[in-house]
């Protein structure tokens, strides 16, 4: 290639970039004037489609969406928009779906569902017993890895699914178990019509057309930017109000706070900070925070701080009221938890030992011990910004005992997986659960054996006593022993609960129905069908 | 010539393999897998379990690699770990959004800098040279990021003139004034980006051109500064830079994963991060396995590219 040659290329670049910038001048214009009113375009919609709800989330739910496979929160929420369950149990109670009631057998093993006869699926089909009878037996199938196959398959046997007509479905559990109907809820029914002769319920061509029984139906997705839904007008719960909700993926949370604020989403979660920095009331926006049901907590390592005296020492140095204040801002971003179960919870009790800050006594206690000048290794994830804190905190308050603490950060899935090791090299760390409603299934985090027992202690009086509190179905007797599992776990010096923090939606002052569309976990809304816009 | 390029590609094929050995063995070495990070107390140890095996996650890690090397070779890229996507259909769609984006930006930024680096040479230590370099050392001090978070702070939040979010609004997919208002801050951010590297390289050429004694001949001979410039300096100044352009290559794969990120716009970016931060690996494997080709690739396109502009190189060839 010749100078000349080159030089005429360059010319040719330089023009073309001219005309390219020339080219967004002008169309920047008569664009911007109608921004104003546009600002709001995604928020009241355009002329053509109606009312659209655009909600930011932070990944790509993809569109292969399966009911069975599906276990990630986005694809989870963009499941909870297509698909509807049997009956949705959370904190508030059971919310009936595609089941009216439930009758439960005197043997408390049968669980007998009558499901409405008014659903159809969007493809027209009608919804029938036999769907249900399905989705249950791909759930409980090994091969199939299901999200739900532990609610479905214990040691004693495998829920037996059973369809007695068209419209009743009976569920047999294998052992009385008290948590039966949370165990039998949220699972989501898929087709059979459609799903039947799938061996791959993970990769297959009717995952991107799904058929659902939801308030919505997919529409368009384009990957990496958004999953656009349509109302579905034969909803069998009445029609939805907003005609389009488009879940706007937006990974960089700076970003978000800055969309949300110019109108260009009208709904997003944040945190505590985050909305501080925010001008909500400036761009006609609110917040609102509710509860996950969510266990921040202080672990401390029996295996490695084996004195029950040392350990409970140590709690008693901390103050979780200066953390939370700290990390949370304003009460009404969170709870304070006594113990395992979240405030909230009816099993959740404040008779319990409270760990209140008592340094005198905490020194004492080290003293008698004879642990004084402990050295303490704390792990906390370094990228979240409330355990950065939390972990300063210990460490300042540890320091007026006398107790110096060695800051561990790392990253949040290699602690929590660290943690797993009964031989890890921490004394202490930070973690967090959301559970279910029923006690029992906390049992997976504190009994002696289980497989989430980060404390690694060992204490066959708690294990006792979640063994009793499953299979008793007098709803006295059980609080009872719930109470005294509360009390053992706290008594052992390993747990110590620090907050139930709340997420906080900030969405658009235009919204309303958010109480009746209710805030639950994971899913953020259990029904969108009642959401409603000016 | 073609004898050349064909030994040249033979010998990239085992850089290839070496570098997913590499990767792989690294993404292995990590204190946890994808499955870990999906897991969470309500499963119990059983589900696990079965969803490792599921995966191939209880084989060890060399059959892992030979089944997932032999998935590449037979052009299925395997799926998602997280979300089950099938990768080889993501990429499809996000690669050209990417390249939509940094296409644009580099050769803006790669004309730009051969103009500014040419008056920054040429006028060694004047004003003008003072100003372009100062301008590209505090541009390639700032992060793209800040840059980028300004420019939505003040066009898209205080102003209002622009769109924050992604490519287009919706419902207005086929507007390309549409497209130009979401296209015009990130492509500002990433041309900025690209810029400063480029002003640096060629201003730093120019001067050494401008010192060869060539130049002093032909200021001996009484030839106009223009003359110099344009027929002499300018013309071996370039072939260094045209190298630069098939390095590039890469770029438009991995050339805006930040930039990207925060304006949400759908390419390669905001995807490779979230399969990081969640080790989703096959999606990591075959994002790197690409972009190391490209690379290659990239390097084998300016040898070429330098053959066929400089005749001395050829000949030696």
């Amino acid at each position: 290639m010749t100078f000349k040659k080159l030089k005429r290329t360059v010319a040719l670049f330089c023009v073309s970039a001219l005309a390219l910038s020339a080219l967004s001048g002008c169309s920047k214009d008569p664009t911007a004037e109608d921004t104003s009113g546009n600002a709001n375009a995604t928020a009241t919609g355009q002329s053509t489609s109606g009312k659209t709800f655009t909600y930011a989330i932070a990944g790509d739910p993809g569109n292969n969406v399966n009911v069975i496979t599906t276990s990630d929160r986005f694809g989870l929420m963009t499941i909870k928009m297509i698909y509807s369950p049997l009956l949705m149990y959370n904190a508030d109670g059971i919310n009936w779906f595609l089941a009216k009631d439930v009758e439960v057998s005197d043997d408390n093993l049968t669980y007998t569902f009558h499901l409405r006869d008014d659903v159809k699926w969007s493809d027209g089909q009608p919804f029938t017993a036999d769907d249900v009878v399905f989705t249950y037996e791909a759930m409980a199938d090994e091969k199939n890895g299901g999200w739900a196959y532990s609610q479905l398959v214990y040691d004693q046997g495998t829920v037996k699914v059973e369809k007695i007509d068209d419209y009743t479905v009976s569920m047999t559990m294998p052992f009385v178990n008290a948590s039966a109907l949370e165990m039998l809820s949220n699972i989501f029914i898929m087709p059979k019509h459609i799903y039947e002769n799938v061996t791959d319920f993970e990769n297959n061509e009717f995952n991107m057309n799904p058929v659902g029984t939801g308030p919505y139906v997919m529409s368009e997705y384009s990957a990496g930017s958004y999953v656009k839904f349509s109302k579905n007008d034969s909803y069998f719960l009445g029609t939805p109000d907003i005609d389009t909700i488009v879940f706007q993926i937006i990974e960089n949370s700076n970003t978000a706070m800055l969309a949300i604020q110019s109108g260009e989403v009208n709904a997003w979660i944040g945190t505590p900070s985050e909305v501080q920095q925010m001008k909500i009331e400036e761009n006609n926006l609110k917040t609102v925070a509710y509860s996950e049901g969510r266990v921040g907590y202080l672990m401390i390592n029996a295996n490695r701080i084996k004195d029950e005296k040392v350990r409970q020492a140590l709690l008693f140095a901390l103050n979780r009221d200066e953390m939370n204040q700290a990390c949370f801002l304003t009460a009404e971003n969170y709870e304070t938890p006594w113990s395992f179960i979240p405030p909230g919870n009816e099993y959740f009790t404040e008779n319990v030992e409270k760990y209140e800050q008592n340094i005198e006594k905490s020194k004492q206690m080290l003293k008698e011990a004879g642990a004084e000048n402990l050295k303490i290794k704390l792990g906390f994830a370094s990228s979240d910004p409330v355990q950065q804190k939390q972990a300063v905190m210990v460490q300042e308050q540890l320091q007026k005992v006398g107790v110096t603490v060695e800051l561990a950060g790392g990253d949040a899935t290699a602690l929590s997986n660290a943690m797993k090791d009964p031989n890890n090299e921490y004394d202490a760390y930070f973690g967090g659960y959301i559970m279910g409603i029923d006690p029992d299934t906390f049992s997976s985090l504190f009994e002696s054996t289980a497989a989430f027992n980060y404390m690694h202690y060992d204490y066959p009086e708690i294990d006792q006593l979640f063994k009793q509190g499953r299979t008793e179905t007098d709803p006295e007797k059980r609080k009872e022993i719930y109470t005294k599992v509360q009390q053992a776990i706290q008594n052992t010096g390993c747990f110590y609960p620090i907050t139930s923090n709340k997420r906080i939606l900030v969405i658009s002052n235009n919204v309303s129905g958010i109480e009746e569309a209710k805030l639950v976990p994971v899913y953020t809304f259990e029904d969108t069908s009642k959401l409603k816009m000016n | 010539m073609a004898k050349y390029i064909l030994k040249r590609i033979l010998t990239a094929i085992p850089m290839i393999l070496i570098i997913t050995i590499i990767c792989f063995t690294l993404i292995h070495m990590a204190p946890y897998d994808a499955i870990d990070s999906m897991t969470n107390p309500k499963m119990s140890q059983e589900t696990i379990d079965l969803i490792r095996a599921k995966y191939g996650y209880d084989q060890p890690v060399y059959i892992q690699y030979i089944r997932w090397i032999q998935g590449m070779l037979g052009g299925n890229f395997g799926y998602s770990i997280v979300t089950h996507q099938n990768i080889a259909d993501d990429l499809v769609a996000r690669i050209p959004n990417t390249i939509k984006l940094v296409l644009p930006a580099y050769l803006t930024a790669y004309i730009l800098s051969i103009i500014l680096g040419l008056v920054a040479g040429s006028h060694k230590n004047k004003w003008q040279d003072k100003l372009i370099d100062g301008l590209a050392s505090i541009g390639i001090a700032t992060p793209t990021f800040w840059v980028a978070m300004l420019l939505i702070y003040f066009f898209g939040y205080k102003l209002k003139v622009l769109p924050i979010l992604g490519m287009h609004t919706i419902g207005l997919e086929s507007s390309f004034a549409d497209y130009m208002r979401h296209f015009i801050m990130p492509y500002i951010v990433l041309t900025l980006g690209f810029l400063p590297d480029s002003i640096r390289y060629v201003r730093s050429s120019t001067i050494t051109q401008y010192a060869e004694d060539y130049v002093m001949v032909q200021n001996a001979f009484g030839a106009s500064k223009k003359e110099i410039m344009f027929k002499h300096v300018c013309k071996n100044v370039l072939l260094p830079v045209i190298t630069k352009l098939g390095m590039a290559l890469p770029m438009l794969v991995t050339g805006a994963i930040i930039t990207e990120t925060i304006f949400g716009w759908p390419g390669i970016g905001p995807y490779f991060i979230k399969a990081i931060q969640s080790m989703d690996y096959p999606i990591v494997m075959a994002i790197l396995v690409l972009s190391s080709t490209l690379v290659i690739l990239g390097n084998l396109l300016s040898d070429i590219l330098y053959c066929v502009t400089d005749p001395r190189i050829r000949e030696m060839g």
